[in-house]
């Protein structure tokens, strides 16, 4: 699949009023979106050879090289996406959550625990992004990208063994429009309060809503238009849906200004 | 204040000092008239005359009328005669033209040289130097003091002229300005009174200049969807007008009828027409309303051409849903105001319930499809590809099809188990059933979708009624399932009959029947068996009874055996050898008994010649007015008989 995209950067101030002005244009009412993102990085692991290094002749389909490319090649930083919600947050940090029990379902439940939140019963979905296409004549951000949905509660047991390690986590908060194809999410990055870093895994406890910071520290939003494509390889595909971008692009051209992001800043590559 | 202040814009019409003079008069009739002497009444007369008859191009036409009598040689002579004399004509005032430009220019070489010279022709320049003519005020001589005064009048009463044209023009731009503002307030307020009411205002798309309101459902189909918008016009007066466009005033109205036996005998109530006087708000209701009804039937029929296989049939503007045999929906869209035909005469308003109960649930069953889109519509869409989403046909048809239909069935079944059990109580057992209507129907405590959503939701999922009952024996009881499924494959209705016989065991119904009278015929199986059993288990009793007290022998009680027991028929064997049959044949009016001796179990063979005397035989019917003797009584009756 690929994944079409126009940004804009949406200063707070002119957040609420967006909203108003998306909700008009969309017809709907924003879904409100929380999520964990859980950064991870693949590393190469010891023993595990690469295939078939040079051998081009073979016949395989576009994607399937890919694919190749994407598990034997290049390493890629991916991300764990959990949907959360409001009332997750605030739990009494001093549960017993053994971070070093790898397998889950078998823990405990923290029972002192003021949050519902169960680290447990999180479900988690993987998200591949590829790095932006280079060269691309239309003025669109342009990806690969794959989701896959990702058994609940610990995940970096799984995760380690597919040969990736947790780098970090963060938290986007925003809200989510659909127009037609176009999937609008005004979002912002909220980070972990610091000084209870757990560099070692994921945290089990929420802090309290509030403590999050936003990561732009001016609290501005991102704007964020996308658009899947079910094949990559289909021009007219591709093209259509650029088109409809563009057509979201000039209906709010007088409140934000949507461009393509640098493709650098995009760049998922591990190095 | 300002307004109390009024400023006159005409000038002050003074009257004329005094009439002309006589003397100028006088002079004015000599200079048009000549000598009075020559100016008398009749040649006055005639030269008004002469003027009334003449044609004012009449001059023109003179020079040309000879013209035709000459022949055409002459014609074409005359005619380049003129033509040169026109050329000529033109030549000369060329000439004049350029003598002038020379003329001009040579005076203006004296100021700005460069410029004049390259008006100046290349034979002035070589005649005559540049700036070789001056020109000069010349001090005109003094007019006498009665041309200064006339020309002082002269343009007093020009000036006095054009300040009352321009006063004219300004108070009737005044006026219709005021008009104008007026009607704009007019036209104004009613807008806002629209908004105030809740609709939507906004610029229209395509025109950019003119205003709109939005009436229409967002979750409908695109077309409809678009058909929901109308410009609101100014009248010359100021009132607002609601333009549809090309869209028919008129207002349209989905109207259901219900048809029993060829006969119309119901139908949905009809909206009122709106009057001709009717307010902006009462025309934005009735063009949604129209809208609305107009989608309602497009989906209508959309649904109605893949329910073929129901017996759906359509036509051009017309849906027809067969619901039982004798019974049929007809749905049409009609104008409101429309006088009805003859042949759709309504014959009772027996069924008006029904059909304006099926008129309400379709248009609830709308607004949940509209729902529904709103909530596909919401969600991340799927990823672009080159199928194109389909969008299924809305439920419209198909629940209130199945409901009917279900119901119908529900009622038949409960009537003909209440046969049964009435012929059965006749005959002295009192067994009862318990039948659950519409028990899949249930109102969800908790949902996470709204009230009034769950609550359609229901009617969309399979029906389905429950009947359970016990029969004669203890032990033994049946239930009977009806499904009707109006969505996904299976359609229709089916029965799912299960039944519990202690003594056969062995006997299951058909897994899935879908006829009324399969399903009946199952259950008065069921019945004749169970009934079969119990009269055996009787028997059994009975002798063990008869064992235990030591019975007179002659007293002594048959012993009924379940010889057949699918046809009913039980066989008692006795020492002396004389056997009997016993018959039983259940149907839906009457229970019957019948008992044939048989002399031994070859008896079967001639007993048509011998079994006559004794024949008994007993008959229950469901409507029966004296009470006879109870089943068991009758069977214990036969059985005790003995010769």
């Amino acid at each position: 699949m690929h994944e079409l995209l126009l940004f804009a950067s949406v200063p707070a101030h002119q957040h609420h009023e967006l909203l108003q002005q998306l909700a008009g244009l969309t017809a709907m009412q924003p879904r409100h979106r929380l999520e964990r993102r859980l950064v991870f990085k693949a590393y190469r692991k010891p023993g595990l050879t690469t295939t078939r290094v040079g051998a081009s002749q073979d016949l395989q389909g576009v994607e399937l090289q890919r694919l190749n490319k994407m598990l034997n090649g290049g390493m890629f930083y991916t991300q764990v996406v959990g949907p959360v919600a409001n009332a997750d947050f605030g739990g009494n940090p001093s549960s017993s959550g053994d971070p070093d029990v790898s397998m889950s379902g078998l823990e405990e439940k923290p029972s002192s625990s003021s949050s519902s939140y169960s680290y447990e019963d999180q479900p988690w979905k993987l998200e591949f992004r590829d790095i932006p296409e280079a060269g691309t004549r239309s003025a669109v951000t342009a990806r690969l990208m794959a989701s896959a949905t990702l058994p609940k509660g610990d995940i970096t047991a799984p995760m380690n063994a597919w040969g990736y390690s947790f780098v970090t986590e963060y938290v986007v908060e925003g809200d989510v429009f659909v127009l037609n194809d176009i999937v609008i999410f005004l979002h912002r990055v909220l980070l972990y309060p610091t000084g209870t870093q757990e560099s070692h895994g994921p945290r089990r406890q929420l802090p309290a809503y509030q403590e999050l910071s936003p990561l732009e520290r001016t609290g501005s939003y991102v704007l964020q238009a996308a658009i899947t494509v079910q094949d990559g390889g289909n021009q007219e595909m591709m093209r259509t849906a650029s088109q409809h971008l563009f057509g979201l692009r000039e209906q709010l051209k007088s409140a934000v200004r949507l461009e393509m992001a640098d493709r650098l800043s995009l760049d998922t590559r591990a190095k | 204040m300002a307004d109390s202040f009024s400023l006159p814009l005409r000038p002050l019409t003074e009257k004329p000092d005094r009439p002309d003079t006589l003397p100028i008069e006088i002079a004015q009739i000599n200079a048009r008239w000549g000598s009075f002497r020559d100016v008398n009444e009749e040649t006055l007369l005639a030269k008004i005359e002469e003027d009334k008859n003449r044609d004012p191009w009449e001059e023109e036409d003179e020079d040309d009328k000879p013209a035709e009598d000459v022949d055409s040689t002459e014609r074409l002579e005359t005619l380049y005669k003129r033509r040169a004399e026109i050329l000529q004509f033109a030549m000369q005032a060329h000439m004049e033209a350029l003598f002038a430009l020379d003329f001009v220019s040579l005076l203006l070489s004296k100021h700005t040289p460069r410029q004049a010279e390259t008006s100046m022709s290349t034979f002035l320049k070589q005649v005559a130097p540049l700036g070789s003519l001056n020109a000069e005020i010349v001090e005109p001589p003094p007019k006498s003091e009665a041309a200064v005064q006339d020309v002082k009048t002269v343009s007093r009463g020009w000036r006095a002229q054009n300040f009352n044209a321009a006063a004219n023009k300004l108070l009737n731009s005044a006026t219709r300005l005021e008009e104008e503002v007026a009607s704009e307030t007019k036209y104004w307020d009613e807008v806002l009174a629209v908004k105030e009411k809740g609709w939507k205002v906004c610029r229209l798309p395509r025109e950019r200049t003119a205003l709109g309101v939005q009436y229409g459902f967002l979750e409908a189909t695109p077309i409809f969807r678009d058909r929901g918008l109308a410009a609101l016009r100014r009248a010359d007066n100021g009132s607002l007008i609601l333009d549809k466009g090309l869209a028919p005033q008129k207002t349209r109205t989905v109207r259901v009828r219900v048809k029993n036996r060829d006969q119309i005998t119901g139908c949905s109530k009809m909206p009122d027409p709106i009057p001709d006087a009717a307010s902006v708000e009462r025309r934005i209701l009735q063009a949604r309303d129209t809208v609305y009804e107009e989608e309602l039937f497009h989906e209508l029929m959309r649904e109605a051409r893949i329910m073929g296989s129901h017996g759906v049939t359509t036509r051009q503007n017309l849906v027809r849903v067969p619901i039982s045999e004798e019974q049929e929906i007809l749905l049409d869209l009609v104008d409101a105001d429309r006088e009805m035909p003859d042949e759709d005469k309504i014959e009772s308003t027996e069924h008006d319930i029904l059909a304006n109960g099926l008129s309400h649930s379709i248009r609830i069953l709308l607004a949940y499809a509209h729902r529904q889109n709103l909530r596909r519509r919401t969600q991340p869409p799927p990823p672009l590809s080159q199928k194109r989403r389909h969008t299924p046909e809305y439920q419209l048809l198909r629940p209130v099809m199945a409901y009917l239909q279900h119901s119908s069935h529900v009622r038949w079944l409960e009537s003909f188990m209440n046969d049964i059990y009435r012929v059965l109580r006749a005959a002295g057992v009192e067994r009862d059933f318990h039948a659950v209507p519409f028990a899949s129907v249930s109102l969800p405590k908790v949902q996470a979708v709204p009230k009034v959503e769950s609550l359609v939701q229901q009617f969309l999922m399979p029906f389905e009624s429950t009947f359970s009952g016990h029969l004669i024996t203890p032990q033994s009881s049946f239930r009977v399932k009806i499904r009707t499924n109006p969505v996904s494959p299976p359609f229709g209705t089916h029965y799912d009959i299960s039944i519990d016989l202690p003594h056969h065991p062995e006997v299951q119904p058909p897994g899935r029947i879908g006829l009324q009278n399969e399903a009946a015929a199952a259950l008065m199986h069921f019945v004749k068996l169970d009934i079969v059993s119990a009269i055996a288990l009787q028997g059994s009793k009975t002798a063990k009874n008869t064992t235990k007290k030591e019975g007179v022998e002659g007293d002594r009680q048959l012993t009924w055996e379940a010889a057949y027991p699918h046809h009913g028929e039980l066989l008692a064997l006795s020492n002396a050898g004389r056997s009997k049959k016993l018959k039983i044949s259940l149907s839906r009016e009457e229970l019957k008994v019948e008992t044939f001796p048989l002399r031994g179990l070859e008896g079967f063979g001639r007993s048509g010649a011998t079994k006559a005397p004794s024949l008994q035989s007993q008959t229950w019917t469901s409507d029966q007015a004296a009470s006879k003797p109870g089943l068991m009584e009758f069977v214990a009756e036969v059985s005790r008989e003995q010769s």
